[in-house]
């Protein structure tokens, strides 16, 4: 019983490791900064600022579970921002898809040389983060690109307002009580209905999470990057847990050989990885170009490595085919309140890095551990 | 005769997990022979020479190794080394991108003092004679990756007169040589003969055997079961030592009405992985039909993996040939659309190419079939249970729950799970590579009763088998492989175990 009890103990901390980080990084930011870390205000400029780097983070997961890398990330969200400044006289609309569709072809790119020629990624990953800064640099002149449009702007600048969020938390509930008994009906709980207690933390972690944004909603509204980042990581989650593709991603990831002898297309899955990569990497440069009100051709540097950190602090493997999104947003986080906390606190920004980097080392050792 | 006894086991016995590789082996090598060493796949051979090797550390095994007459223990490769055994691999152990000197020399470089300096001349020279004096037309300074495999093989030879071995196994040997390099090969065999090298020669071709040994013993479960001057030994002989295993009462093959053709492969060939020209499979053709169970036997190398690999799409070289599925012809280019076609193969190797280990046991199971039960992307959770459910149940997989990782399973249990998947797809053929290695007893009796259910159900298998007794109970048509050619159809009455080897080990009428 007690030994049953040890593995439940130990399955508690692997799951909820990162997560309990969250919890203690914190309470710890908020008495050093005595509170001002979790006054509403802040915490609305931390989801601001995680946004970015959590859309980054979504799609890092994925191309960390086929066993990959990306290290053009932050290079192809400077150029993809420039093109978004670029494209403004086109219209609003037409400058994003135009910009996405770049990010696509450039994360293609990446994929057809991964699946094509077999070139390793993080060989071609490196050629593009290069590249892809150089074009940034020629197509803006060195410059930043500034003068966007009003609408663009409020892609970062608008908030989703209490009224609507609250509406659609709602309607989303509605589907969710549906989906429940519709279920009932099909006679799925004639054995009981039983909460696992791995299944009834979760939930408790997700309205706790719920309340604490809907507080911050009821304060200002919910920022538009935000948001942005939120619906993207749970069609993440989705795909990765409920379609083939998500299926496959995991099974190219542990055993692309008996996945190949399955019958699933590798090359296909890990080019389809990359392209979403590069359109994710778009989306990151649309929010920050609007945030920073000006495409920057320097922008960006370093964000490949804030999302392959956000990744493996959420415990996906980096050997591939175990992981989980979840676990990047909370990674995500840790290293937005990190950097927020850092800058409250007045830190030398040098110090920060090396605190940054001391604590992906240590999380990947916690994770050895296990 | 005691005098001249080089090296010699007493009672060797090596176990693993739910195994006995090596049951009380004795054997012994004398002073400037060339034994042959011959048995089945699984025999215990490799086993054997793991232990002479020093990769199986003394201490991991039970009995006594006795080199000159005196005790010894190799804990380490080193140390077998520097008792002067040298193995031959059938993988060649030589790094592409260096020299032959640099290999030949690897570790043991002529150095200026202490200063690890190389002394590059030295090296050279010192190869060059050893190359010259040995007859060995390779340059020191050549690439090893730009020599031929049989070259390549001769650079080791060198390496190990080098390190002063006394005593020489070669492993399969020939397996990748051509009939030319073959003979320089041996020619190589009895000059170092009459060096004083002593030699253990493996080897499945049982020609070469009776041309080059002085001696051969037959290891068979394990067990050395005989063994005498190859010059008073007979073809029969030889092969009646290897095979005899009992069959026990474990085959449960069921007689169930055979319908018509579901598989038929015409003039099929399959290139060489690696070496351009050559052949791994070699006109091969054969049908199965619904209902029936196709064997197919032949020793390592006989092309039956790359036979079934080659028909199911998923081999890395090209192959050429055609294939009927039900009178229908069909391309087959990979495993996607084998799978459409209605074929399964469960591969050789559950842990390599059979199952994602870190996935759940459910996840294992429906791989294959997801589009099947998907909504265009969205997977129908309940429709997949229910699947999953029900080959659980009918196979018998024990598992903690759909959602244990698959990697927490026994052996028999995984590879129920491999057959699981492949029995999700509805395959009218199903290609069996080794269904039962490693599996423990209870779990293969399981398996031979789940493809008498297939049978009945009207799908066509075939086997492919190392297991001699299995493979002759449950097929009702047997095909043997030899050097990538399908030599031997024989009726399940007509087929004996020594009928089989004799054919398998390359012999003719």
């Amino acid at each position: 019983m007690s030994s049953g009890k040890k593995i439940f103990q130990s399955e508690l901390i692997k799951k909820y490791g990162n997560l309990i980080g969250l919890i203690t990084l914190i309470i710890l930011t908020a008495f050093l900064t005595k509170g001002t870390f979790i006054t509403p205000r802040n915490l609305i400029n931390v989801l601001r600022q995680t946004s970015v780097n959590g859309i980054l983070a979504v799609g890092m997961t994925l191309v960390i579970l086929i066993g990959g890398i990306d290290l053009s990330v932050g290079s192809v969200v400077a150029l993809t921002g420039i093109f978004a400044a670029l494209f403004q006289p086109l219209g609003t609309v037409p400058a994003i898809v135009l910009t996405v569709l770049i990010g696509a072809v450039i994360g293609g790119w990446n994929g057809f040389f991964v699946t094509k020629f077999k070139i390793p990624p993080f060989i071609i990953t490196l050629g593009m983060m290069t590249i892809a800064r150089g074009l940034a640099l020629v197509f803006s002149g060195g410059q930043a690109i500034s003068g966007l449009n009003e609408k663009f702007i409020l892609i970062s600048e608008s908030y989703i307002s209490p009224t609507v969020f609250f509406s659609v938390l709602a309607f989303l509930t509605l589907i969710a009580a549906i989906c429940f008994l519709r279920k009932m009906k099909n006679g799925q709980f004639k054995e009981g209905f039983k909460i696992s207690p791995i299944s009834a933390i979760n939930a408790f972690f997700m309205l706790a999470a719920l309340t604490l944004i809907s507080w911050l909603v009821i304060f200002r509204g919910l920022p538009m990057g935000a948001a942005i980042f939120f619906v993207i990581a749970m069609i993440g989650i989705y795909v990765l847990r409920r379609m083939r593709f998500g299926r496959y991603v995991y099974a190219v990831g542990g055993n692309e050989e008996a996945a190949r002898l399955s019958g699933i297309n590798v090359k296909l899955i890990k080019f389809l990885v990359f392209t979403i990569m590069g359109v994710l990497a778009a989306v990151a440069g649309i929010v920050l170009t609007a945030r920073l009100n000006s495409g920057v051709p320097t922008s960006g540097v370093m964000f490949e490595l804030d999302a392959i950190a956000s990744v493996v602090i959420g415990g996906t493997s980096l050997s591939g085919g175990h992981g989980s999104i979840g676990g990047s947003i909370i990674g995500a986080f840790i290293i937005g309140t990190l950097n927020n906390g850092m800058q409250l606190l007045n830190i030398d920004s040098f110090y920060q890095e090396i605190v940054k980097g001391a604590i992906i080392i240590g999380a990947v050792l916690l994770d050895r551990k296990k | 005769m005691e005098s001249n006894v080089l090296l010699e086991t007493r009672n060797i016995i090596k176990d693993f997990p739910g195994v006995r590789a090596l049951d009380k082996v004795s054997f012994c090598l004398n002073e400037g022979e060339v034994l042959g060493l011959v048995g089945e796949n699984g025999a215990g051979k490799s086993t054997l020479m793991k232990i002479f090797s020093g990769a199986y550390p003394a201490g991991s095994y039970q009995g006594e190794i006795y080199l000159k007459g005196n005790r010894c223990a190799f804990k380490s490769p080193k140390d077998s080394q520097s008792a002067g055994i040298a193995i031959i691999y059938q993988e060649l152990n030589l790094i592409p991108k260096m020299s032959a000197a640099e290999n030949i020399f690897l570790g043991r470089e002529p150095v200026i003092g202490k200063t690890g300096l190389i002394k590059e001349e030295e090296l050279f020279r010192q190869t060059q004679d050893l190359l010259d004096t040995l007859d060995i037309s390779v340059s020191a300074d050549e690439m090893i990756e730009n020599l031929s495999i049989g070259k390549q093989q001769m650079v080791e030879i060198a390496k190990a007169v080098s390190c002063r071995a006394k005593i020489l196994i070669l492993d399969e040997p020939t397996s990748a040589l051509t009939e030319q390099e073959i003979r320089s090969l041996f020619k190589m065999i009895k000059s170092l003969g009459a060096r004083g090298v002593s030699m253990i020669y493996i080897s499945h071709k049982l020609d070469e055997i009776f041309e080059i040994t002085n001696r051969v013993s037959v290891l068979r479960d394990g067990r050395t079961v005989g063994g005498k001057e190859t010059s008073r030994m007979s073809r029969q002989e030889l092969v009646a030592l290897m095979v005899g295993r009992n069959i026990e009462d474990m085959y449960p093959k069921e007689k169930v009405s055979i319908g018509k053709t579901a598989l038929e492969v015409k003039d099929f060939f399959v290139d060489h992985p690696f070496l351009t020209g050559e052949k791994v499979v070699r006109n091969v053709n054969f049908q199965v039909r619904s209902g029936e169970v196709l064997g197919i036997y032949g020793l390592m190398g006989s092309g039956r993996s790359e036979l079934l690999n080659a028909i199911f799409g998923s081999f890395s070289a090209d192959s050429s040939g055609e294939v009927y599925l039900e009178g229908k012809h069909v391309r087959i280019n990979s495993p996607h659309q084998a799978i459409e076609e209605g074929i399964g193969l469960v591969t050789e190797d559950r842990k390599l190419f059979g199952l994602v280990l870190g996935m759940e046991v459910g996840e294992n199971i429906s791989l294959s079939c997801l589009e099947d039960i998907s909504w265009y992307q969205v997977i129908n959770k309940q429709k997949e249970d229910e699947l999953i459910e029900r080959y659980t149940r009918s196979l018998k997989i024990k598992t903690a729950g759909s959602k244990a990782i698959v990697n927490n399973l026994s052996g028999g249990n995984q590879q129920k799970v491999v057959i699981a998947k492949w029995l999700a797809t509805n395959p009218r053929v199903l290609l069996l590579d080794e269904p039962t290695r490693g599996v423990d007893v209870a779990a293969k009796v399981e398996i031979y009763q789940l493809m008498n259910k297939l049978a009945k159900e009207g799908v066509a298998i075939v086997m492919v088998s190392s297991d001699l007794p299995e493979v002759l109970s449950m097929s009702d048509r047997l095909l043997i492989m030899h050097e990538g050619q399908a030599i031997k159809e024989l009726d399940k009455e007509e087929a004996t175990q020594e009928k089989v080897m004799f054919y398998a080990t390359g012999g003719k009428e």
